[in-house]
């Protein structure tokens, strides 16, 4: 696939969370995002956090949402990793939702990362955050807008996991 | 001097700033300046992270960081992420009292470092050690009127007064009481 394809369904992306309501985006790229990245950084509506790693953001995205922001964060799974103590003693908590788009790295047909890939599920499953697979951009509304509304409801982090279909990327 | 007494000289001043607190620090600042603007981190290390986070989502607040020196070294990739969004409503306090006082007192790293070199290097214009109270009180009050992002750290000795009262406060029950004072002082619903 091309930049271009990459380019468009990074706009989406970007156009769905804001019917979601999203308004407030903090990121940590990966190779696989980077369109999705540099299509939050252009968008004058949003809020953007880069990150030097990615724990932190689930703090600066706490903050954020106490202050009436509808947050999201931006990373790779093993990024999610890194963050797992935050999500845990900030976000679990103290109740405060943050939704999750997650690159899913190792996801099937990926190569390079079937590590992270083999305990992403297992390990959002085990810390109860509903998890949601995108992988049709038809889908990216209904599912960013879906995880939104539950993040918002229960109170707690919800996670979407980014493939390479949805992303435009090879 | 604890970081009891420099709390105390700022309790006034910080009139209906949003403060963020870590630790030990917690029950010395909801003792001194009781509101429902304060909040209590539970993650080692966010408390910088979280006040950056309200700062930039509500700029014309001024919101206090009350940091710890275990916290502050286990967040110094938070502070190149503050430093970058430069938020000059954030005045970062950091009391480094060189030991992990909430876990026991054993030592921190923070003996042979430099938090205010730390915090220049990550990119924050201004950062000062300070070793008096009255130097301290000057230093928060420029933060303060200067409306630019401050790391003001201080050495202290570990311990806190021992009648200080309890701090009766569920984390959740925090949260909202915290989100529905913003929500009536900044005329706002949520």
């Amino acid at each position: 696939m091309d930049q271009q394809t990459a380019k468009t369904a990074a706009a989406a992306i970007v156009a769905g969370l804001k019917k979601a309501g999203i308004d407030f985006v903090a990121t940590l790229p990966e190779g696989k995002t980077f369109e999705l990245t540099c299509a939050v950084e252009q968008d004058q509506e949003l809020t953007h956090v880069p990150l030097c790693r990615e724990e932190e953001g689930i703090g600066i995205c706490a903050g954020a949402y106490l202050a009436g922001k509808k947050t999201a964060i931006m990373m790779q799974n093993a990024g999610f990793l890194n963050s797992c103590n935050a999500l845990t003693t900030t976000s679990l908590q103290f109740q405060i939702p943050i939704l999750m788009l997650i690159y899913y790295a190792g996801d099937i047909g990926d190569r390079g990362f079937t590590t992270v890939g083999s305990v992403t599920e297992p390990v959002l499953n085990a810390m109860g955050f509903r998890t949601y697979i995108l992988r049709k951009q038809e889908d990216i509304n209904e599912i960013l807008r879906g995880a939104q509304i539950l993040a918002d409801d229960s109170k707690k982090p919800v996670a979407v996991l980014l493939t390479k279909s949805v992303l435009g990327v090879d | 001097m604890q970081r009891y007494d420099y709390l105390k000289l700022i309790a006034e001043d910080s009139k209906d700033a949003l403060v963020v607190c870590t630790g030990f620090a917690s029950r010395e600042w909801f003792a001194l300046r009781p509101s429902d603007g304060n909040l209590k981190t539970r993650t080692l290390g966010v408390v910088s992270s979280v006040a950056a986070g309200l700062a930039i989502a509500l700029p014309q607040r001024k919101v206090i960081a009350i940091d710890g020196d275990g916290a502050f070294l286990m967040n110094l990739c938070g502070l190149p992420t503050i430093a970058q969004k430069n938020p000059g409503n954030l005045i970062h306090l950091l009391f480094d009292n060189e030991v992990y006082e909430a876990s026991g007192g054993t030592a921190t790293a923070s003996r042979t470092s430099d938090a205010v070199a730390i915090a220049k290097g990550a990119g924050y214009r201004n950062a000062l050690w300070v070793k008096s109270l009255e130097d301290f009180r000057a230093a928060f009050t420029r933060a303060w009127k200067s409306n630019e992002l401050t790391l003001i750290a201080i050495k202290v000795e570990p311990g806190q007064p021992k009648n200080l009262p309890p701090l009766k406060l569920d984390d959740i029950e925090n949260k909202y009481r915290f989100m529905r004072y913003l929500e009536a002082t900044e005329k706002k619903n949520f």
